[in-house]
């Protein structure tokens, strides 16, 4: 007869084993997702070239509900379209590293820009751009007052701009802040002043 | 851009121009009450049915926290001898644009939107910024981006007055200007109130007694506002 204490540890080491088994499994799992969600979220736009530049983000922080210029090594191309899209992406880059001063979701992004006429820009979002957006008022203002003052700060001349989200219209970028309209950056201008 | 124009101040609608709409004259929305003279405020509770708004922790959600704010405000109106109406009665889906159009075609004296978001602890008020460009009314319609211009001003006053009322109840308060939607499609003066909940318990005692003290604050501020500047301010 096989002596009760060698049962009991025979059992213990296969209970071991099982939990082990299990714990692998998930670990293996949650790898996967988290491959899987960094390739959705990857660039949208290739990297472009360009030399490094030495540019100011007014970058929004929740917690003082404020905005505040910071420096920024960027690499900028020559290309004028090519300049705001990428100035833009280097204030999301800020939003979406951890921790974040004002959190956006994973694969905010910005999928074009292009101007319609000399002085009227149109900026072209990702999906989870607007739809992961946090909601509220002031929330999605100091968004579209960081890119809009990001903007006209380095790219000097635009005098209106227009969003889109995967390259439609949106009325509201999350149940609050306007997205139809063609906002004047002048009067971004003054409202983003209240804030810093 | 896709510009629409709105039926902001014609009773009598004149021809349809092109690029321009107009809407029916029944509101469905505020539950079918017929336009009249008198002065009323509209309270809109933001959000509902499928546009939960914010998340405030758990299963609290924006839209459910307006319409409590929304009741409760009509009852300190009331109190005052003012009178109110919601723009939802109930947990129903309801466009940014049919919220202006009803509040528009009912003639509202004032427009009121309540929100509940973070960050912070205070209370926002949020009088309308036109942000876009300028465009000329054509007749009588008015451009559905800027159909707030001609009430810009008294809805500055109408924040200013609720600004101020909030603060003398010792509340942190920000006064702004932002584009919020639909204040700018509103023809009347137009404010949003949007209240922080406590982060750590949105549901406690003292946030529940901050919320009725906002409301007690704003029917004060609207009461004074009115007596000053006369039966439509």
């Amino acid at each position: 007869m096989i002596p009760r204490h060698f049962q009991i540890t025979v059992a213990l080491v296969l209970l071991a084993i099982l939990i082990s088994g299990v714990v692998i499994i998930r670990i293996t799992h949650k790898e996967e997702a988290m491959t899987l969600q960094a390739s959705e979220a990857g660039p949208v736009a290739p990297v472009v070239g360009g030399k490094q530049e030495h540019i100011q983000l007014l970058l929004a922080y929740d917690e003082d509900q404020a905005l505040r210029w910071r420096p920024a090594d960027v690499f900028l191309p020559a290309d004028r379209n090519l300049r705001a899209r990428e100035t833009l992406r280097s204030v999301l880059a800020q939003y979406l590293q951890m921790p974040s001063p004002h959190p956006l979701a994973k694969g905010a992004d910005i999928r074009d820009v292009y101007f319609i006429s000399n002085d009227t820009m149109i900026v072209d979002t990702t999906a989870p751009f607007a739809d992961g957006h946090p909601s509220g008022i002031l929330l999605e203002e100091l968004t579209l007052a960081s890119l809009i003052e990001t903007l006209t700060a380095n790219l000097p001349g635009i005098a209106r701009v227009k969003f889109l989200v995967d390259g439609r219209e949106r009325e509201t970028l999350a149940g609050h802040a306007d997205l139809m309209s063609f906002y004047q950056t002048a009067a971004v201008h003054e409202m983003a002043k209240e804030f810093e | 851009m896709a510009l629409c124009s709105a039926l902001a101040v014609s009773s009598a609608a004149p021809q349809q121009q092109p690029g321009y709409k107009s809407f029916p004259s029944v509101a469905p929305g505020a539950e079918g009450q017929k336009r009249t003279p008198e002065f009323f405020v509209m309270i809109d509770p933001s959000h509902g049915g499928s546009d939960k708004g914010a998340s405030l922790g758990g299963k609290l959600m924006e839209k459910d926290i307006t319409l409590r704010l929304a009741r409760e405000l009509r009852r300190e109106l009331e109190e005052r001898g003012i009178a109110s109406r919601l723009l939802r009665e109930s947990d129903i889906d309801l466009s940014l644009d049919r919220r202006a159009e009803i509040t528009n075609e009912q003639r509202a004296g004032i427009y009121v939107a309540l929100h509940a978001a973070r960050p912070g602890r205070g209370v926002r008020v949020y009088a309308p910024l036109l942000v876009s460009a300028q465009q000329t009314p054509a007749g009588r319609f008015l451009p559905w981006d800027s159909a707030q211009s001609g009430a810009l001003s008294r809805s500055q006053a109408v924040a200013r007055a609720v600004t101020e009322q909030l603060r003398k109840r010792g509340l942190t308060v920000a006064s702004l200007a932002m584009p919020v939607r639909p204040l700018n499609n509103v023809t009347a003066p137009a404010i949003a109130v949007e209240i922080a909940p406590d982060q750590d318990d949105p549901q406690s005692q003292e946030t529940q007694r901050r919320q009725n003290s906002v409301t007690s604050a704003i029917a004060l501020g609207i009461a004074e506002i009115r007596s000053q500047m006369g039966s439509r301010p």
